[in-house]
């Protein structure tokens, strides 16, 4: 077994997955129910600032002239789109001005450079508040708003390593704990670190070499566990190191995932605990399929490029920044 | 019907055997067998030389620590079971290998019993790290401080590795496999700090130790860190 031969495989669970979250992109469209105080956020915002990040972060690793950057550029388009190319943020803010959501979202946007000078300049003005500052969160949505507030040119006076260390993740933990919980909240504080993939080097050494001795027991009694999304996650951290994720667990990993993946190349969230059989509902399918997607660029990406060709990337080099494309 | 009541009795046997290994480990005196074990009828004898064949070399184990002379009945059952259980030509590694620890064991306390050459423990050396954390759980008997083996010397060389499996058995719930793992890293240099071993093994005792089996392993892991003696 060959790691282009692992690339190939890896590229068709990608190819698939995209082609999925193509034909259901309507269901990602905002409604009225994304404008209203008591709003279903997890199933308006949260899916859209989701579909964005899971683009942006997949063109950064895909060649311009590969036709998936092509389908992740249109699809990030179409959310900018959704956004009123970010007025309603505007409008959302004036609901709910305490409220984080909207800048963790605007700020997908804003770190692929789609920007929205108006409700910048009002998100600052309400982040220079104490208020805001002292919002309660967990540490690790913590550590996701202060990478949103940078990502969106507010600069607050709290190192992102104080929240760090009152993470699960950040206190090094016995990784016999690890449980699905744990897994979630230590996925997140890599992509908040790494500012989802793209700053491998922002991983402190002790958490890198953490991760590496610890990933593949994680990673392999998901698998067992038949929880996709959280696998698809962990593969995702597994490249957000500064070291190269182990062959032989990507190998591993992207068998059982393909066998899971569903002729719709839906990714569910997790297999079917009856012989039901699948769930393929959007809800149940959008984000693992997302994660599997972003997983899957980082993947083919380790495998086919190597480290040190991404090193001479300048969009790597100097943080990124730019409209993808 | 048969069979599941020789396969209850044979667990139980195990069990019983088991706890009493574990209980000299952890508090001294001397292994013995069920009073009669061996005179009674045939059936019975069977049943205690086949669980005797299950713990293999970790019958002897406290002595093995303590070096101190187990009792007769026991060494004799011990003998009884390596002359009646010798490996067939197509068996297991483990299975071979478990053999092998009993044989070196029975000529460490009587000097009847032929030391043989070590068996082959290349495929430990290629397995990967799910495969050999559970093969190296199925040979714990092996991990004895100051007792060499090519199984001891494979384990030495992926600490880390044994390291994940222990995590991946714990994840998985299954204490006996965690316990024989950990014992295992109890010897080992290398692992990782963040492992937390110890605690790691109090947390299988909580979950697990009401199994004998598993108990025995915890005991064994903590004489073994007492005696402090690397492999």
């Amino acid at each position: 077994m060959t790691s282009a031969v692992d690339a190939g495989w890896i590229r068709d669970v990608e190819v698939a997955a995209l082609a999925w979250i193509s034909a259901h992109r309507g269901d990602f469209a905002l409604d009225e129910d994304a404008f209203t105080v008591e709003g279903a956020v997890d199933l308006t915002w949260k899916p859209l600032g989701e579909l964005a990040q899971t683009c942006v972060s997949v063109g950064r690793r895909t060649p311009p002239a590969d036709p998936l950057h092509a389908c992740v550029r249109d699809l990030l388009a179409f959310a900018w789109q959704q956004t009123g190319q970010g007025e309603l943020f505007l409008r959302l803010q004036r609901l709910e001005p305490f409220a984080t959501y909207p800048l963790e979202v605007y700020s997908v946007f804003a770190g692929a450079g789609f920007r929205h000078a108006g409700y910048e300049a009002a998100a600052a003005t309400v982040a220079r508040t104490r208020g805001w500052r002292l919002t309660e969160q967990e540490p690790t949505r913590r550590l996701g708003l202060l990478n949103a507030e940078r990502r969106s040119g507010i600069h607050r006076p709290e190192p992102a390593a104080q929240a760090l260390g009152r993470t699960w993740l950040g206190g090094l933990p016995e990784p016999w704990a690890f449980e699905r919980t744990a897994g979630y909240a230590l996925t997140h504080v890599v992509f908040h670190l790494t500012d989802w993939g793209r700053t491998a080097e922002d991983v402190p050494d002790d958490l890198a070499a953490y991760l590496s001795q610890w990933l593949p027991p994680w990673l392999d009694t998901c698998l067992d566990a038949g929880m996709w999304d959280l696998c698809c996650e962990l593969l995702i951290v597994a490249a957000s190191l500064p070291r190269p994720p182990d062959t032989a667990m990507l190998h591993d990993a992207w068998t059982r995932l393909a066998h899971a993946q569903l002729d719709s190349g839906a990714i569910p969230l997790n297999a079917p605990d009856t012989a039901d059989g699948p769930d393929e509902g959007f809800v149940h399918c959008y984000h693992s399929t997302l994660m599997a997607a972003f997983a899957a660029a980082l993947s083919v990406d380790h495998l086919t490029r190597g480290p040190e060709a991404r090193a001479q990337d300048p969009q790597n080099r100097y943080g990124g920044q730019g409209v993808p494309g | 019907m048969e069979q599941s009541g020789t396969s209850a009795l044979l667990q139980g046997a195990v069990q019983d055997l088991s706890s009493d290994v574990a209980s000299v480990l952890r508090d001294g005196g001397h292994v013995r067998l069920p009073d009669g074990a061996l005179d009674g009828p045939e059936a019975g004898h069977a049943i205690t030389v086949a669980a005797v064949r299950v713990l293999g070399a970790d019958l002897l184990l406290p002595h093995v620590l303590s070096r101190t002379a187990p009792l007769p009945d026991t060494l004799d059952a011990f003998q009884r079971t390596v002359e009646t259980f010798p490996p067939r030509s197509d068996a297991a590694p483990t299975v071979v290998w478990s053999h092998w620890a009993m044989g070196r064991t029975l000529h460490r306390f009587d000097g009847t019993g032929t030391a043989t050459a070590e068996p082959d423990a290349d495929w430990l050396g290629t397995a990967t790290w799910q495969l050999l954390t559970h093969q190296l759980a199925v040979l714990a008997p092996l991990a004895v401080p100051g007792e060499d083996s090519a199984v001891a010397r494979a384990a030495r060389g992926r600490p880390v590795d044994v390291a994940r499996g222990f995590v991946r058995a714990v994840r998985r719930r299954d204490w006996l496999q965690a316990a024989g793992a950990g014992r295992w890293l109890t010897l080992l240099d290398g692992v990782p700090q963040t492992l937390g071993l110890e605690s790691g093994l109090d947390f299988v005792e909580l979950m697990g130790g009401g199994d004998p089996r598993v108990a025995l392993q915890l005991e064994a892991a903590r004489a073994m860190r007492w005696a402090g003696a690397p492999v």
